[in-house]
This record gives structure tokens, C-alpha cells and sequence, in this order.
């Protein structure tokens, strides 16, 4: 390895939607600059948003076809979100390829829990080269039989090889073992029993299910002229039409809340530490208290000087990193404080742990951590909105979760209205205390003593199918 | 910048766009000797600060591997100003974030903060440079740390040991050898006089470059590093690095065992350092192989031969001739030799037929967008002003790539591909579970 970063977590964290935002002594707050928004006939909705700092358009699209579709099918909707890839009705796969990577665009096509994403960004000169790929990729693919059997047997090894690694499928078991019964338990990539067993066909039906302008939503932003650009999508996207089954809200059922406190433990053989998650049950995106969670949470797990990475890295050095997040969803979320350490140090560092917990409900916070806290939330944020393709991204996720620009343009008296007493009332309402949730991932052997200390243990090998 | 980049589309006129960026980054260097480069952006109320120092751990030897990576950890452990924990306490308190990394080559620390945190940055930053304080508990509790940070790469990544392993047997005399993160036991045994004696070697201000950009004034950055930096005394230069890797004369290999669902592999050939007269031929052919599913290797290997689940290459700037990387995964059930082998076949069509036209220009298209969306953010920008800075000896290098990546031709190519890919060049790494077959 030959690059090591000081905090790795400040570098992986970038998805979770805790970070930062502008400070107080700052005049010039942060505004989500000018955009259309417009609905085509059809359902399809568009945002436009013009950025002329460099040459480049960022497109992202979001359709309502995520991996809680999937069924009994687990992984569908990531294989079918990919395949939009395969060729579509114009367009062979090989020439997708060679036409996008001559002139350096990227195209992204992924599912995730909830939605499927399209990204795109190229250079605003091949606008015309691009915007009818990404047209026919959305709304005409074909689902060619050859590439689909040769992704598959990719996704398989790519499924074993994702076990080697706790960090990459810990959120996976966590998710299943919270979750239960419920659609957000459903894994994003499947596993090898059920992809094993899927056919073309199966990503043509989910593909027809789910895909469709109604529920979606298109965001371009970059160097172009939007009345232009207003034209061009309506004549690319206009005549787009959904031709299978309405979709059920599947994940609008109630979560089973675990009711008492519950250990996970995942054997890996040849573990040298242990990873783990302690948590419960998060908050919703539309919380209306979003920004005052994220403010006490970076007291707590989401910075440097986070009272859990100071007390298990800085005072203790048992660990190279820990933190703690919400990871909201449209109808619920989890809540999980995550770190790893030596196997031998396993106990003393789920104990510490659970000490920094406890002293979040105890003594909560003084008014210096607090000034603290709003700051460095309010300083870090402008950068998470700084490209067109942050931007591109904001506006599709202000879509699928229904908040406005009001979230941006008053992030920062939102944050400066939060006052010590309810930074107290938002510990007690909404981090976990008691019936806590435990997943370990480590040598079965020598940690199940320490596991059996926090609630019944269910055991599970990491190389067994699934999660 | 549009304008500028628009007339470079074109295919004309370098020297007038090189010209006018160095207009746009403005540069002054302290009495002390440290070099300040800023890029004035205000798209964002924000700025940051990148502080380059030139040591790696190639600046290290047996007993001290790692202590260039250590160090940078306990450059936040206490100065004289700031005691333990205050750097970063002070810094988030006026709303900054912070992190490093150590490669090879550097030592990088990278602030990131709304602007009118500006002045206490440089108080932090100064406070450290000038009179870091090496306190023997945070030592101790920080090699716990380091420990645990090395135990969780080699846990979450096979890469880790196989390339490792890789330049060990690559480099025999060359620091390159060891790792970054070092060996555990000199980890575990290093002392704080070994620590400080680094700290008076390295960390002064004229082996330091700093890169400025965002929402700033040139001079207010001028005034406050007059005020917080100029003071700290200048050293004597550090000796420079000696060792040099005799050339390799036959193929080397390396297997290790570690259970795995199929085979990983990894090729390592010599090649120059970033100021080679080769070095932007060497960058298009990494990017012919690997960039994108049509290149070469993708396009042979994983999606027509379906050998491998997937294949990568790199070559990226180095103080030192350091390797061209070629990597890949096997697919399940394909023996390692075969992979190994489609991967020569392709270099071999590249030394005897070349490249094409069309892959050329393709490459040089990707190049552009490339430099685009590295000054798209001003993260992007100071990272690479100062990368070009240390490593091609000029910020003004970063806008003249578009300029030496379109003068490459496919017979610079074809010639790069001859003169490093060969047998005797190279070294060969193999993880897999059964190693006795």
C-alpha cells in the first residue's frame, strides 16, 4: 500500500449524509444558486441548473427501481440497473463503450436500497454525442442475453471476494439483522444463491415494473444554455412511457422494532481484528429534526475530535478509527456507531465504547462543545456542493426525499438555532440507550465469551450464502 | 478559464495558455525558504491549505520504516502553543476538518476550512512546524494506533500483502523496498529521539511547499505567512536520497499464501521517475491498457476471454524510478498462468503494432476531461499544483500536460512499451490459496 491517510474514515464517509457547513462569522452564507424545474407530461421530472466555471455537464438521474423491489430475487435491481448498460435499441454495448470513452465521459449506472442512479459527465462540446446514449439507456435497453452471462459470473466472484473484507459487507449483515422481514433488509447485491439462479428475462420484467418517467426524475448541470437544453430533453424524454405493472410501496410497511437487546456474530477464520456495529434503530431523511441530529452526532461519532474516536483512538490508541451515523431512508433508518481493534482488545473496546454512550445521555453537553459542533458543520458543508456533479446529485436527492433548496439556504440558522437544552431532548429522543443492537465480525473462537456479555448471540460464518 | 481551455481544444497556442494560468496561481517564497502558491477561487466561502513536505518513507532505512507515516500522526499530538489534542480541537472549533496522508515520496497535511478561519490555520500550522512537542505517552498510545491502522488494511484487502511483497522483491536496494506503513517491529520500537531526530531533519520550513486555494486574497495569504511562518528558522537542506536500484537482470517472483476465492495477481515492471522525458508516454500507454472498457486489457480480459473478474494498471508520479503496476483478479475457476499470459499477449501487440490513431486521440480526450475535473474544486486544485510542484519541479508543469500529453505520438508509445515490458524488467506476484500445487 502506498498511500496511508491519516483518517480513513474522513475519506469513506463521504456517502453517509452526517458531514458538514459555513461558519458564523461568515458573511457570505451558502445558496443553492438558480435552477428550472419543470414536469414533462409524462411524469418525467427535470431540473436545470446552469454552472459555467469549466466545460463539463454532470447529468444524474433517479428512477423508483432499488434492491427493496428485488422479491425473492435478491440483487435484481443491481443487475438490472447495470445491464441498462448492455446495448439498447440503437446502440451495442462495445459501441456505448468506445463512443463514451473516446471523448472521456463516464456513464454510472447502480442500484441502491430505494432507487436505481444514472450518472453522466462529459465535456459540454459532445452534449450531442452523449445526451442520446444516456436517452436510449434509460428508456430502450435491450437486456442482451450474452452480456447479461457474462456479468453474472462476475458478480458472483465479485460477491465471495466482497466476504474477504468486513468492512465492505458489515453494512449488509447490519441491515438484515435490523431490518428483519422488512424491504431494507433486502441486500443490495444479492448473493450468490439467488443471482445464480436469475435469467435475462428476470431484469426484463424488473426493468418494465419499475422503470418508467413516472417517480423520476433528471438533473443537468453544467456549462450549457437552459432554454436549450430545455428543448433537448423534451424531445429526448417526451415519449417515454412505463408499460408494466404500478408499483407497490412495499417499504411503507412498518418496521418490527427489536424490543430487547440482540448480538449478531459473524465468524471469520482467519480474522486479525474484530469489526463491529453497536446501534438501534435511526430517523427517517424528512425528520424534521435532520440538521439538529447531525450537529449532536458530530459531538459524538462524526468528527476527529468525536468523543468516541477521541476516547478509542486518541486517549486509548485501540483503534485506528471510530464514529458513528444515521443512515436515513424515506421510511426509516438505522443508527450505528462502527470501529474496529485488535482481536485481543475486542472487549475493552466494545466497553469503552459502550462507557461513551453512556455518557452522552449522562452529561451531554456544555455550551463550548455545542458553539464547536455548529461551527464545524456549518464550515464543512459548502464543499459538499461545490461540482456539478454534487449539485446534479443534490437536486435528484431533493426530489426523492421531498425536501427544497430551504434545506440548503437555511442549513446554517437551522444549525444556529439549536440551543443546549434541546440539543439534550435530541440525545434522549433519538440515540439508543438501552436494547442495543450488537453485529461483530471476527474469530467466532476466541470473542464469543465477550459476544454472549450483550444479548442472546445468533452465529453466522461469513462464508455461509447471504448475510 | 473556459476561454483558455476552448483555444487549447484547438490544438494551438500552449506557451499563451500556459502564460496566462501562471497569472492566475501567484507565488511567493518566505526569506526561510518556504515556497507559498495560491489559486484565488471564490466559488465556495471556503479555502484550504495543503502543506507539502518532501519526505516519504524513502527517506527512511531499517530500524526506522514507517516513521515518516508516524510522524505525520504525531504532528497532531502537541506543539508548544497548542498542547495534545488542541490542533485539532482548535481547528474544528473554527469550523476547520483536517487530514494527511504519506506516500513514497511525501508528506502531505491538508486543512480545509470556511475563510475566516485562515489566520488560526496558520497559527496551528506554524505552532507545529516550529516547536512540535514530542511527548512519550502519545508516543506510546499513537503506536497503538499505527498498529491498528496497518491491522486493518492487511484484514480488508488482499492487495495489501500482495503488493507489499511486490516491491520488496522489485527494489533490493532502493527504499522503495519497504512499505509505507513499515514493519511492525520497528513500529513497535522506535524511539522519540529517533523521532526528533526526523523532526529537525525534515520538518523546516524550506523542504515544505504550501498550496493555498479558495475563496482568499494573495495578500492576506502574503501578510499571514510573513506573520506565522517567516519567523521559523530555515535548516540545512536534508542529505539527499543516495540509493539507487541497479538494474533488474532477470524475472523475478513472488507467491503468498492466503485463502482467497481465486487467484490475485500483480506484474511490476521499472520505470523512470516523473521527470523522465518518458513519463507522459508511459501515462497514455497505463491509460490504452486499463482506462474504461474499451481499453486493451478490459476489453481482452474481462469481457472477450472472460479470464479475469477485473484487471487494472498504474503509473503515477515518482521522486524515484519507481514500477508500472498491471493487476487483476481471476475469474472462478482461471489459473493464474493464463491470466498472466493474455496479459503479456497484449503487451506484445503494443511492441510489435503500436497503438491506433483512434486509441491516441481517445486517450489525450481523456486526459483533457481529466484536467478539467481536477480544478473543478479547489481540493483539486491544490493537490495537484503542488504534486506537479514537487514532483515535475514546476506548478506551471500542471498546465502544460494537455500540451506534452497531445505531443506524444504512437511511435513514442510503441517505444516505451518496448523498452520497459520486458521479461528481465519485471517481477511477478501471485496470492492464492494453495500454493503447494
Amino acid at each position: 500500500m502506498k498511500k496511508l491517510v491519516r483518517n480513513i474514515s474522513a475519506v469513506l464517509i463521504a456517502l453517509v449524509l452526517f458531514s458538514p457547513a459555513i461558519a458564523q462569522k461568515i458573511p457570505l452564507a451558502f445558496k443553492v444558486p438558480v435552477y428550472e424545474k419543470f414536469t414533462l407530461p409524462n411524469g418525467l421530472t427535470v431540473y436545470l441548473m446552469e454552472q459555467h466555471e469549466v466545460p463539463l455537464i454532470s447529468v444524474s438521474a433517479i428512477v423508483p427501481a432499488g434492491a427493496i423491489y428485488d422479491a425473492e430475487k435478491s440483487g435484481l435491481a443491481s443487475l438490472t440497473a447495470a445491464g441498462l448498460q448492455y446495448g439498447t435499441k440503437s446502440y451495442s454495448k462495445i459501441k456505448i463503450e468506445e463512443d463514451l470513452d473516446f471523448i472521456g465521459a463516464d456513464l454510472n449506472t447502480y442500484a441502491s436500497k430505494e432507487s436505481a442512479t444514472i450518472t453522466s459527465k462529459f465535456a459540454a462540446k459532445d452534449a450531442e454525442k452523449v445526451l442520446p446514449i444516456l436517452k436510449e439507456v434509460l428508456v430502450d435497453p435491450v437486456f442482451d442475453k450474452d452480456e447479461f452471462e457474462k456479468e453474472r459470473k462476475r458478480v458472483l466472484s465479485n460477491l465471495e471476494q466482497a466476504k474477504l473484507s468486513p468492512r465492505n459487507v458489515i453494512n449488509a449483515y447490519w441491515d438484515k439483522f435490523i431490518y428483519g422481514s422488512h424491504v431494507y433488509a433486502n441486500p443490495v447485491n444479492g448473493s450468490p444463491a439467488t443471482v445464480g439462479k436469475f435469467s435475462v428475462d428476470d431484469l426484463k420484467t424488473f426493468y418494465k415494473n419499475n422503470y418508467g418517467p413516472q417517480g423520476s426524475a433528471i438533473a443537468i448541470v453544467g456549462d450549457f444554455n437552459t432554454k436549450v437544453m430545455k428543448a433537448r430533453i423534451i424531445s429526448l424524454f417526451g415519449a417515454w412511457k412505463r408499460t408494466g405493472l404500478p408499483q407497490s410501496n412495499l417499504a411503507a410497511q412498518a418496521v418490527s422494532v427489536p424490543q430487547t437487546a440482540r448480538v449478531l456474530l459473524v465468524n471469520k477464520e482467519d480474522a486479525r481484528e474484530t469489526t463491529f456495529l453497536i446501534g438501534g434503530m435511526g430517523i427517517r431523511r424528512d425528520n424534521p429534526d435532520f440538521v439538529a441530529i447531525e450537529v449532536v452526532n458530530t459531538v459524538f461519532g462524526g468528527r476527529f475530535t468525536s468523543w468516541l474516536n477521541d476516547e478509542l483512538r486518541v486517549n486509548s490508541g485501540l483503534t485506528y478509527g471510530a464514529r458513528s451515523s444515521f443512515s436515513p431512508l424515506k421510511n426509516s433508518g438505522t443508527f450505528s456507531i462502527s470501529t474496529f481493534t485488535a482481536v485481543k482488545t475486542t472487549l475493552p473496546t466494545v466497553e469503552k465504547t459502550l462507557h461513551v454512550l453512556d455518557s452522552l445521555h449522562a452529561t451531554g453537553f456544555n455550551e463550548k462543545t455545542l458553539a464547536s459542533a455548529k461551527n464545524y458543520v456549518k464550515g464543512q458543508f459548502p464543499p459538499r456542493y461545490e461540482t456539478a456533479g454534487q449539485l446534479a446529485g443534490l437536486l435528484t436527492q431533493m426530489f426523492w426525499y421531498g425536501f427544497n433548496e430551504s434545506f440548503i439556504n437555511n442549513f446554517q440558522s437551522n444549525v444556529d438555532g439549536l440551543t443546549l437544552a434541546r440539543s439534550k431532548e435530541i440525545i434522549t429522543k433519538y440515540f439508543p440507550k438501552d436494547k442495543l443492537q450488537f453485529l461483530l465480525i471476527g474469530k467466532s473462537e476466541d470473542i464469543k465469551g465477550i459476544a454472549a456479555k450483550y444479548g442472546p448471540v445468533t452465529e453466522k460464518d461469513i462464508k455461509a450464502d447471504g448475510f | 478559464m473556459k476561454k483558455l481551455l476552448s483555444i487549447l481544444l484547438m490544438g494551438c497556442c500552449i506557451p499563451v495558455f500556459a502564460q496566462t494560468k501562471a497569472d492566475d496561481i501567484k507565488s511567493f517564497t518566505l526569506n526561510n525558504g518556504m515556497k507559498f502558491l495560491v489559486a484565488e477561487d471564490n466559488s465556495i466561502p471556503n479555502a484550504n491549505m495543503y502543506l507539502f513536505y518532501k519526505v516519504g518513507s524513502r527517506n527512511e532505512h531499517p530500524g526506522i520504516t514507517g516513521l515518516s507515516h508516524f510522524f505525520e500522526h504525531m504532528m497532531f499530538n502537541g506543539a508548544k502553543k497548542y498542547g495534545p489534542k488542541m490542533f485539532d480541537q482548535s481547528m474544528e472549533f473554527n469550523g476547520g476538518a483536517n487530514n494527511a496522508y504519506t506516500t513514497q515520496n511525501v508528506t502531505v497535511y491538508t486543512d480545509w476550512f470556511p475563510v475566516n478561519a485562515m489566520e488560526t490555520i496558520f497559527d496551528l500550522e506554524s505552532d507545529r512546524i516550529a516547536s512540535l512537542n514530542i511527548d512519550p505517552k502519545m508516543v506510546e498510545s499513537e503506536r497503538g494506533v499505527v498498529l491498528s491502522e496497518r491491522s486493518t488494511g492487511l484484514e480488508n484487502s488482499p492487495w495489501n500483502m500482495l503488493s507489499d511483497a511486490l516491491n520488496a522483491s522489485a527494489f533490493q536496494e532502493h527504499p522503495y523496498h519497504w512499505t509505507v506503513i513499515g514493519y511492525e517491529t520497528d513500529i513497535k520500537n522506535w524511539t522519540k529521539e529517533d523521532l526528533e531526530k526526523y523532526f529537525r531533519t525534515y520538518y523546516a520550513p524550506n523542504n515544505c511547499v504550501v498550496v493555498i486555494s479558495g475563496n482568499v486574497k494573495v495578500d492576506e495569504v502574503k501578510r499571514m505567512a510573513e506573520k506565522y511562518m517567516a519567523p521559523i528558522p530555515a535548516n540545512s537542506p536534508p542529505k539527499p536520497v543516495h540509493l539507487v536500484e541497479p538494474p533488474q537482470t532477470g524475472e523475478r517472483r513472488v507467491t503468498i499464501q492466503k485463502e482467497v476465492p481465486s487467484p490475485y495477481l500483480m506484474i511490476g515492471y521499472h520505470t523512470p521517475e516523473a521527470t523522465n522525458k518518458d513519463y507522459y508516454s508511459l501515462s497514455i500507454l497505463n491509460a490504452v491498457l486499463s482506462s474504461g472498457n474499451s481499453s486493451r486489457l478490459y476489453s481482452e480480459l474481462v469481457d472477450k476471454k472472460q479470464l479475469a473478474n477485473m484487471v487494472g494498471s498504474d503509473f503515477n508520479e515518482s521522486f524515484d524510478p519507481n514500477l508500472f503496476n498491471i493487476y487483476a483478479i481471476a475469474a472462478k475457476g482461471v489459473k493464474e498462468v493464463d491470466i498472466e499470459s493474455a496479459i503479456y499477449a497484449e503487451i506484445d501487440k503494443i511492441k510489435k503494432d503500436g497503438i491506433t490513431e483512434n486509441e491516441l486521440q481517445k486517450i489525450k480526450n481523456q486526459k483533457l476531461i481529466e484536467f478539467y475535473a481536477q480544478i473543478e474544486t479547489i481540493n483539486g486544485k491544490s493537490n495537484n499544483i503542488g504534486t506537479y510542484e514537487l514532483f515535475f519541479g514546476d506548478y506551471r508543469k500542471m498546465f502544460d500536460a494537455p500540451a506534452e500529453y497531445s505531443k506524444v505520438s504512437i511511435e513514442d508509445v510503441k517505444r516505451v512499451a518496448s523498452q520497459y515490458f520486458n521479461k528481465s524488467n519485471r517481477t511477478v506476484g501471485i496470492l492464492k490459496s494453495k500454493v503447494e500445487e
